[in-house]
């Protein structure tokens, strides 16, 4: 079995917002292996995106992560700084801030769900390309000054630049580079293709570049937040193809979030599910898809419709998303409310239980035993008086 | 199903976009450009059925949604509602018109004017066509939220109140208002959680039932569709490719899109990793500038000289009267005589690969 | 009269609907947390309540001379005149030029301008006129300016076209220029309006009621009227109705393209119903933040038109102003207190709309998106 590469225990990340405090990811914690692809799946308002931030250290005021440990194994971090060190792995939330901001590139990237605003529509897509390769070939060079990365690209060159044309920011090898990254990304005519503007390429296109982006440092762990979700489904097959393919190329691990459960299916080894900011069950695909103990999964994979097998109804989960405000979240587990199976101890907050294969866990009584009808809970028991929301 | 009657009958529509028409573009000099969103559109819905419109984005399905409604000004084309014409209504007919056949819209965030109550939404067909007073209405209004779902204490609550979901059964609701007979339905659970999709698709189908609805089910999402729909009309481009029968659309797809779109969908399943997809080749080409005879020709598999020769018919095909616009179903077409198409990595000419139906 | 009650209703609900709950609080929740807001807010509300109590508040009725107390300094201030008298000495006439001294008292605490006339009554009836021009040729101009944006956004096309180049042909114009050929076409039409307070007796009552520290009763005998200079309002509104086509048109442009006027279309709804139930209540945050900051803006001409004699008040602080130029080193306070009451209003109307638009600047709207 490979080793793991990121260890995430605990991690809690908060919004302190004007409405409140808004708690997206709650006590989550996660392994990744080397060269694995781990989905996190979740509808909205489940945290899957939020996680995915919190990894790499994206997530904006007014939220923080506010508690948890993102064990990474990198055992030259790990000797420099043994405080924040376990054995090979060093806590990245230990690490001075600077630090881990330096180790987006070579060791963590990230795409988005949108291409068309992740990149800047007056720069060429070769041009952008280039500029990340720059930067992790600067850090390369110099991986402790940060500030050598973005030297000779303030406003003060750019003023010179105007009067007396230089250097450019980016190195020819850089350029050449960035369209080699773009032919690995299967997009015809590279070189071409590099000097035009992010308007110029369709969608899917613009996908692969932003891929091939996020590959510029050679990052061992690639996070995807909806990759494909905003494209067509010919195109969306093209671009999980793509991921495939240098995933196994490059034997990166990737972190796959998604609300599709057919991406989940087609593309990872392993699975969380998430639910009001936690991972309510985990496993193998085969625990998650054959043998769900979960009835947030269950209800999950009864809510879609079956391309291949209609079935004549469809068994939605009744109600909607928990709000995830503190001030309206009581410690019970947090489906209760819309559970089919709810009985009287799920008034207690369940905690994770191992459910069978090695793998597979999910937060629920029902792991330890059987649904009794005796002790379940009335079905309106978590309606508010007069109406519902 | 129930009346054999052909509610809708649509034949020929086309729907163009000028561009570069205003008057600085004719003096810069500027070609007129068409978009031809819409290009030649048949097919029919019978009373008491819902068929299913589906396509990728550009096909061009919301568009022959809005204009056969005459939502839009169709550029040609004949729509028939019920025997008569839609585009030659006069004013009350048109008026009558639009009390038998609604519209529900994807967007539960902007389909829903956020200034006003959920109640003063669902009514506002009632108070557009004069009918009932403020009393008749406000009951009105309340039966109609019970019936989607929600409850009638709702009524003076606004849409940001609601969640995505709930303000779909608005929608619904406003839909209803009216009693019709048609309902365009266009990307409904597009944009809600797989979840709440399943519970306003049930309600589609216990309304249908109910009531006895006819449905135009526009969509992206193929398991949705095939889930809703009894007969399937599929869009490329602006053209249906194929349609017929929705089981026989799914399992025995005729037209090669239709089958590349099958394969492309991932199913949630454990054996879809070890299941091999290949992949459509390219884009989508621009609606300005559509390809010249088959419009998929520059993506397809079986692609031949004939196919960028001439522009495909509708044949009959398979064995559960399907129509699809593709030479392959011809026996005797030149199709078979003439040399593949020479596409970059293109399996031409070949078995292909169609998917193996999960069973 | 249905298309009055029509509009009336309009707007009415259009208010009511820009303030919904949520705006209440948004607007609440800024006014906590910008000082700046609550000082113009301030302002505000010292220039509305002396425009409307004028009779009550002024006191001295601005418009009684008394050339014995002109060019009285303000409180904390004296000042040395020129004054020249003549004296039959021994059957000759002799010219004296002496040096006096004119103090201030607390009678007149602004002063006194060339005539006598206490500045600080005349810089609260001053309000008035100012307050009077703004509201109204800012109402003038919404009026002309909102529906022809509307129409011109949500049609686009060739009525586009047409009425935004009318608006380009409007803003070339130089206001004062188009002021002046108005005001000579069709006189200054000044209407006198009586004034409520006075004609009711009010004024008197209260002001008997009333005596000033250091035993000065409050002089009765109010102005009975207040001019309102008819011609500067239609012209101010003539001139600025662009501002509000264009925002409106803008607003429009976004409105039409929402699903919800798609619905109203497939409900049956006619153009003029979509326009008036839903593109006019949605488009109206910004119109009435722009409509505040046009307040500032006429305040300002209006003031630069009565400077020019145009008009047709004397009771306004522009004019003052033009008065006091020529006092400008003798009796600066003629001309400046009328001028730092222009400041601080123009700056109170301004932080206001500041607030407003800080506040009603649309958030993210309802949920969605991934978490």
């Amino acid at each position: 079995m490979a080793r793991d590469l990121l260890r995430v225990e605990d991690l809690s990340t908060r919004f302190f917002t004007g409405e409140g405090q808004v708690n997206a990811v709650e006590s989550v914690s996660f392994d990744v292996r080397e060269g694995e692809i781990l989905g996190i799946v979740g509808e909205s308002g489940s945290g899957k995106s939020v996680t995915a931030l919190s990894l790499v250290d994206l997530v904006e005021s007014p939220g923080r992560v506010t508690a948890g440990q993102v064990w990474l194994r990198n055992p030259d971090l790990a000797e420099e700084f043994p405080d924040a060190a376990d054995g090979e792995f060093v806590d990245l939330r230990e690490l001075p801030k600077g630090l881990r901001r330096s180790l987006r590139g070579p060791t963590f990237s990230m795409i988005f769900q949108d291409p068309m605003s992740s990149f800047n529509p007056s720069i060429t897509v070769g041009e952008q390309i280039a500029e990340a390769v720059e930067v992790q070939r600067r850090a390369k060079a110099n991986p402790r000054s940060t500030r050598s990365r973005t030297q000779g690209y303030g406003l003060a060159s750019y003023l010179v630049d105007g009067v007396v044309p230089g250097r450019d920011y980016t190195e020819d090898a850089s350029h050449e580079r960035a369209v080699e990254l773009l032919e690995q990304v299967g997009i015809p005519d590279p070189a071409e293709r590099a000097d035009e503007y992010p308007h110029e390429f369709s969608g899917g296109m613009l996908q692969r570049a932003m891929i091939a982006q996020a590959l510029a440092g050679e990052p061992d762990l690639l996070v995807a937040d909806e990759p494909t979700t905003a494209l067509d489904v010919t195109i969306q097959a093209q671009i999980l193809e793509l991921l495939r393919d240098i995933q196994a190329e490059r034997d990166m691990s990737i972190v796959l979030i998604t609300h599709d459960l057919g991406v989940i299916a087609r593309m990872c080894d392993r699975v969380g599910v998430m639910y009001a900011g936690e991972i309510v069950e985990r496993g193998t695909l085969e625990d998650v898809f054959d043998d769900p103990v979960h009835p947030y999964t269950q209800g999950l994979i009864g809510s879609i419709p079956d391309l291949d097998d209609p079935a004549p109804r469809l068994q939605p989960i009744e109600g909607n998303v928990p709000s995830l405000l503190d001030s309206e979240m009581d410690e019970r587990c947090y489906f209760a409310d819309r559970c089919p199976k709810a009985m009287r101890d799920c008034l207690e907050p369940p905690g994770e239980r191992e459910a069978g294969g090695e793998e597979h866990a999910a937060r629920c009584v029902l792991v330890d035993h059987e649904y009794d009808e005796l002790d379940a809970l009335p079905d309106d028991y978590f309606e508010p008086e007069g109406g519902d929301r | 199903m129930s009346d054999d009657r052909t509610l809708l009958e649509v034949e020929g529509l086309k729907k163009h976009y000028a561009e570069n028409a205003t008057l600085l573009d004719r003096l810069l000099g500027n070609e007129r450009q068409s978009v031809k969103a819409v290009d030649g559109v048949s097919f029919r819905v019978e009373q008491g059925e819902t068929l299913g419109l589906v396509g990728e984005s550009g096909c061009g399905k919301s568009t022959t949604g809005e204009t056969l409604l005459a939502l839009e000004e169709a550029t040609a084309g004949d729509v028939r509602f019920d025997g008569e014409s839609v585009f030659e209504m006069t004013g009350a007919e048109r008026a009558e018109f639009r009390r038998r056949a609604q519209v529900v819209f994807q967007d539960p965030f902007s389909s829903l004017d956020p200034r006003m109550t959920a109640g003063e939404i669902i009514t506002e067909p009632l108070v557009v066509h004069d009918i009932a007073d403020r009393e008749e209405r406000r009951d009105r209004a309340k039966e109609l939220l019970e019936r989607v779902g929600l409850s009638a204490g709702q009524v003076d609550r606004y849409p940001h109140e609601f969640s995505g979901g709930q303000r779909q059964r608005i929608g619904i609701a406003r839909a209803l208002a009216l009693d019709p007979e048609f309902i365009v339905l266009d990307e409904p659970v597009s944009a809600l959680d797989v979840s709440v999709q399943a519970q306003i698709l049930n309600l589609l189908e216990d309304l249908q039932e109910e009531l006895g609805l006819t449905y135009l089910f526009i969509a992206h999402d193929l398991s949705v569709v095939r889930h809703i729909s009894d007969r399937v009309a599929v869009m490329y481009l602006g053209e249906i490719v194929e349609r017929g029968p929705v089981d026989a659309i799914f399992e025995d797809p005729q037209h090669p899109y239709t089958g590349k779109l099958l394969e492309s969908v991932p199913r949630a399943d454990t054996s879809e990793r070890g299941r091999r997809v290949d992949a459509l080749e390219g884009d989508v080409p621009s609606p300005r500038n559509p390809p010249e005879g088959c419009r998929f020709h520059t993506r397809c598999p079986y692609a031949r000289e004939a196919c960028r020769a001439e522009v495909p018919g509708t044949y009959d095909a398979g064995v559960s009267g399907q129509r699809t616009a593709c030479f392959r179903a011809v026996e005797s077409h030149e199709y078979w005589e003439s040399d593949p198409l020479d596409l970059d990595a293109a399996d031409v000419d070949g078995e292909g690969s169609t998917a193996e139906a999960d069973d | 009269m249905s298309l009055l009650d029509d509009l009336l209703g309009v707007v009415l609900r259009g208010v009511s609907g820009a303030l919904s709950p949520r705006t209440i609080r948004n607007l609440r929740s800024e006014l906590r947390s910008s000082s700046l807001a609550k000082i113009g807010i301030v302002l505000l509300v010292v220039v509305l309540l002396m425009a409307t109590f004028a009779p009550l508040v002024a006191p001295w009725n601005p418009t009684s001379q008394n050339t014995s107390n002109a060019r009285q300094p303000p409180l904390g201030f004296s000042s040395v005149e020129n004054r020249t008298t003549q004296e039959t000495v021994d059957g000759e006439v002799q010219i004296i030029n002496e040096q006096v001294q004119v103090n201030a008292t607390t009678a007149h605490p602004l002063g006194t301008d060339g005539l006598g006339r206490d500045m600080l009554s005349r810089v609260i009836y001053g309000a008035r006129t100012s307050l009077m021009v703004g509201l109204l040729g800012t109402l003038l101009a919404m009026v002309i300016g909102v529906p022809v944006g509307l129409v011109s956004g949500y049609y686009k096309g060739r009525v586009d076209d047409a009425l935004m180049r009318v608006a380009d042909v409007s803003l070339a114009f130089p206001s004062l220029v188009l002021a002046i050929a108005l005001v000579g076409l069709f006189g200054q039409a000044a209407v006198p309006v009586p004034d409520p307070f006075v004609t009711l007796g009010i004024a008197e009552v209260i002001r008997g009621a009333l005596s000033l520290p250091g035993g000065l009763t409050y002089p009765t005998g109010m102005p009975e009227t207040f001019t309102l200079p008819g011609t500067v309002i239609v012209v101010v509104g003539v001139v600025n109705w662009v501002w509000f086509a264009r925002v409106a048109r803008g607003e429009a442009l976004g409105v039409r393209e929402q699903e919800y006027v798609k619905a109203a279309k497939s409900i049956g709804g006619s153009d003029g119903f979509i326009i008036r139930k839903h593109v006019l209540p949605n488009s109206l945050t910004p119109i009435l933040v722009l409509g505040t900051i046009q307040v500032a803006a006429i305040v300002l001409l209006e003031s630069a038109l009565s400077f020019l004699g145009f008009s047709g008040t004397t009771l306004s602080w522009g004019f003052d102003i033009a008065q006091g130029r020529q006092y400008q080193t003798t009796a600066w306070w003629i001309a400046a207190m009328p001028g730092l009451a222009i400041v601080f209003t123009v700056i109170g109307i301004n932080l206001v709309g500041d607030w407003l638009r800080d506040a009603l600047d649309p958030g993210i709207e309802g949920e969605g998106g991934g978490v």
